[in-house]
């Protein structure tokens, strides 16, 4: 228990730099540049923050969960690409290049359907024939990148789709999807802190010999988690798009390493939901910033600020590193009869 | 089914862990083409159900790799760039490093022999002599860019305990951001309308014989070769590639026989980044002649991990899986000019590769199956 105690104060001793340097940085924009920090921090700049937020934190939920029930699950980034691509594909079959709200809300649940139905697959690869975890998440990303730029091809003639249609706003200017984003953040929380199945999960990370004492098929909690972490990849993925209004196939597609970094902000909240949560609100914030230093006047290169999350990543990871792995992460289970 | 489980699980578990690092070389070889081929199986039926003729597909994929004499000429030269960026990788998969970052360390060697050749051009008379000495001298600079940036996230794995999965890729995006900001501002060509840098002097090139292909040189060859050897070598007959090899197989055993695990990890990502900053010398002094946007220069440092992997991470493995992904590359160029498929196939199909190697089991279970496995237990 030393253990997790030494780290929480490590936790918070983080934050407290993070903060401190926020702090500095803010100062020396006012001072130095003549800033107006009101101008910088505005309700615009809250909401595009948010919006980025989203699918890091979505694909962040549950990348954790299937962690802490002891499979690492580096496909994240692959099954954001199939969640995005699907979507704006259902999008396109249903209303063309002007589909409604409702063909909004049926290509998001047809997306997460498909990366559910692709994550099966995944999960039995990983669970029944104990693939290589890491490798086979990389081939999910392969899979991803070069099967979406693909079909997007054969449909537009184009990796990229054209322009379809954004989630139109709730309340307070944001997007339903980011209200929720936050219920689920605390369903996610109260479902693996306050009930026997988030229990199982975390025995099955830490002690599986343990839980399959206890009666409890250590691997169908793990295909459970499994299939869960990709259909909430799949889901952010479909929430990116959905805020973008159209798909992007070239490069490293519009996901651009956000199930990476979905899986840095699980690490730096220490697989709590709400913390990585709050991680990824603190990445989505880094990412929107080149927008606000355009408009306050600030001449950077958008393409440079856009590596801030890179390096806030790289950052936290290293002053950061030591989390509390779950014990077991990475090993398939082997039923002892 | 529970019925053959228990039948082929009934060793101990041990057996079936030894099995798995054992694997024979003729099984690894055989997992490899198994899944080569069921991976372009699936490519085929999937060009089939988009409306295209698969047959004719196939046909254009092997005229594509080695059709012609360009068309092998063209294999030849992405063979020669994957290869080494496999090798890159293989070295430090096998010491237990996932360094997923090859691509941007072949991206900074790359840009920085550029760089640096452009820079030291200005002072060194042009002539054969003075380009071998630029040649030389930018070669050690992006060998040595890097390596440097291969060990970085090999000191944040060693001191800060970051995971260098994670590390190496957030490297690939910055390293892909950053020197496409610079190749688009301070290092620009003036003169030029793309996004480019200056171009290398004219007596910067390797020499043309063997081959007609201008951009592909017997000493590009030569070099993927030599390198293949050499760290095939330093794997095999060095102390310093057994203790790397012993701390990827067991990492508490080397650490015990005195091996100091921090300097491990760092050495070892700073050998698998100077082998992707030696490649990226090669392909700018050897194919581009300038740099441009990183973001529109090929996935070859990705692409190398699915080589390594299908080569199970041995050096010498690396050349037939290398060439494996020179003729797919050369034939996706064949396909995007001569048929309306898209080329980005190519691209799902080498990530099924890399799902199926990820799994022997799989072809284990199939082997044992059909018969075909014979003695699989």
């Amino acid at each position: 228990m030393s253990g997790s105690e030494y780290l929480d104060a490590a936790r918070l001793r983080l934050g407290g730099i993070t903060l401190v340097v926020l702090a500095a940085l803010a100062a020396v924009l006012a001072l130095g540049f003549d800033v107006d920090l009101s101008r910088l921090i505005t309700w615009g700049f809250v909401t595009r923050s948010l919006e980025m937020a989203t699918p890091i934190a979505l694909a962040a939920i549950g990348g954790l969960y299937a962690e802490k029930s002891g499979v690492f699950n580096i496909g994240l980034e692959g099954f954001m690409i199939i969640g995005a691509f699907t979507t704006a594909g259902t999008m396109f079959a249903l209303g063309g290049t002007s589909p409604t709200q409702g063909h909004v809300w049926a290509a998001i649940l047809v997306a997460v359907a498909v990366t559910t139905l692709l994550t099966v697959i995944f999960a039995v690869l990983l669970i029944r024939y104990k693939a290589d975890q890491i490798v086979a998440g990389l081939a999910v990303w392969f899979v991803g990148l070069g099967f979406a730029p693909f079909a997007a091809a054969l449909i537009w003639g184009s990796r990229s789709s054209p322009g379809l249609t954004n989630i139109n706003e709730l309340a307070l200017g944001q997007s339903p999807l980011v209200f929720l984003t936050i219920v689920l953040v605390g369903v996610a929380w109260v479902f693996l802190y306050r009930t026997r199945y988030g229990y199982w999960i975390q025995a099955a990370g830490e002690n599986p010999e343990a839980l399959d004492t206890a009666g409890v098929d250590v691997n169908r909690v793990r295909y459970a988690t499994v299939v869960f972490s990709g259909a909430m990849a799949g889901l952010g993925g479909a929430v990116l798009l959905a805020h973008a209004g159209n798909f992007v196939g070239t490069g490293s597609t519009m996901v651009d390493g956000r199930g990476w970094i979905a899986i840095v902000a699980y690490l730096f909240g220490n697989y709590n939901p709400v913390g990585a949560a709050a991680a990824a609100l603190l990445f989505g914030a880094l990412d929107m910033l080149n927008v606000q230093f355009q408009t306050v006047g600030i001449e950077v290169s958008a393409r440079l600020v856009n590596l801030l999350p890179y390096v806030a990543v790289l950052v936290v990871l290293t002053a950061y590193g030591k989390t509390r792995i779950p014990a077991v992460v990475g090993e398939p289970y082997e039923t002892e009869e | 089914m529970s019925g053959s489980e228990t039948g082929s699980d009934g060793g101990a578990l041990g057996a079936l862990a030894a099995r798995l690092l054992d694997a024979s070389v003729l099984e690894r070889i055989g997992i490899g083409i198994a899944s080569t081929a069921l991976a372009l199986l699936i490519g085929l039926v999937i060009a089939a159900a988009a409306g295209y003729d698969s047959i004719r597909f196939a046909n254009q994929l092997l005229v594509g790799a080695f059709g012609s004499e360009r068309a092998i000429a063209r294999t030849l030269r992405s063979t020669t760039i994957f290869v080494m960026t496999g090798v890159a990788v293989a070295v430090a998969f096998r010491a237990g490093v996932f360094n997923i970052g090859v691509q941007g360390q072949f991206v900074v060697g790359g840009f920085s022999t550029v760089v640096s050749i452009v820079w030291l051009g200005a002072f060194v008379p042009s002539g054969a002599v003075g380009g071998i000495v630029l040649m030389l001298f930018g070669t050690a600079v992006g060998v040595v860019a890097g390596g440097l940036y291969g060990a970085l996230p090999g000191v944040m794995k060693a001191y800060g305990d970051a995971n260098e999965i994670i590390t190496t890729i957030m490297l690939n995006f910055i390293a892909t951001g950053f020197v496409g900001w610079l190749v688009a501002g301070p290092f620009g060509a003036p003169e030029a309308t793309a996004t480019r840098t200056r171009r290398l002097p004219e007596s910067v090139g390797l020499p043309q014989v063997v081959f007609g292909d201008p951009n592909l040189s017997i000493v590009g060859i030569l070099l993927m070769l030599g390198v293949v050897a050499l760290i095939a070598v330093i794997m095999t007959r060095t102390r310093f590639g057994y203790d790397m090899v012993t701390s990827g197989y067991q990492d508490t055993a080397a650490t015990y026989s005195g091996v100091d695990a921090k300097r491990m990890v760092i050495s070892t990502m700073a050998l698998s980044g100077m082998v992707a900053g030696l490649t990226g010398a090669l392909f700018v002094i050897m194919i581009q002649g300038y740099y441009t946007d990183p973001s529109g220069i090929g996935n070859y440092g990705f692409d190398a991990i699915a080589v390594s992997l299908l080569a199970a991470n041995n050096p010498v493995g690396v050349l037939p899986a290398g060439l494996l992904f020179g003729g797919l590359e050369s034939a996706g160029s064949h396909v995007q000019i001569n048929s309306d498929i898209p080329v980005q196939l190519i691209d799902g199909i080498v990530g099924l590769v890399v799902l199926f190697v990820a799994a022997p089991e799989l072809f284990r279970m199939i082997a044992a199956r059909t018969g075909l496995g014979g003695d699989a237990e």
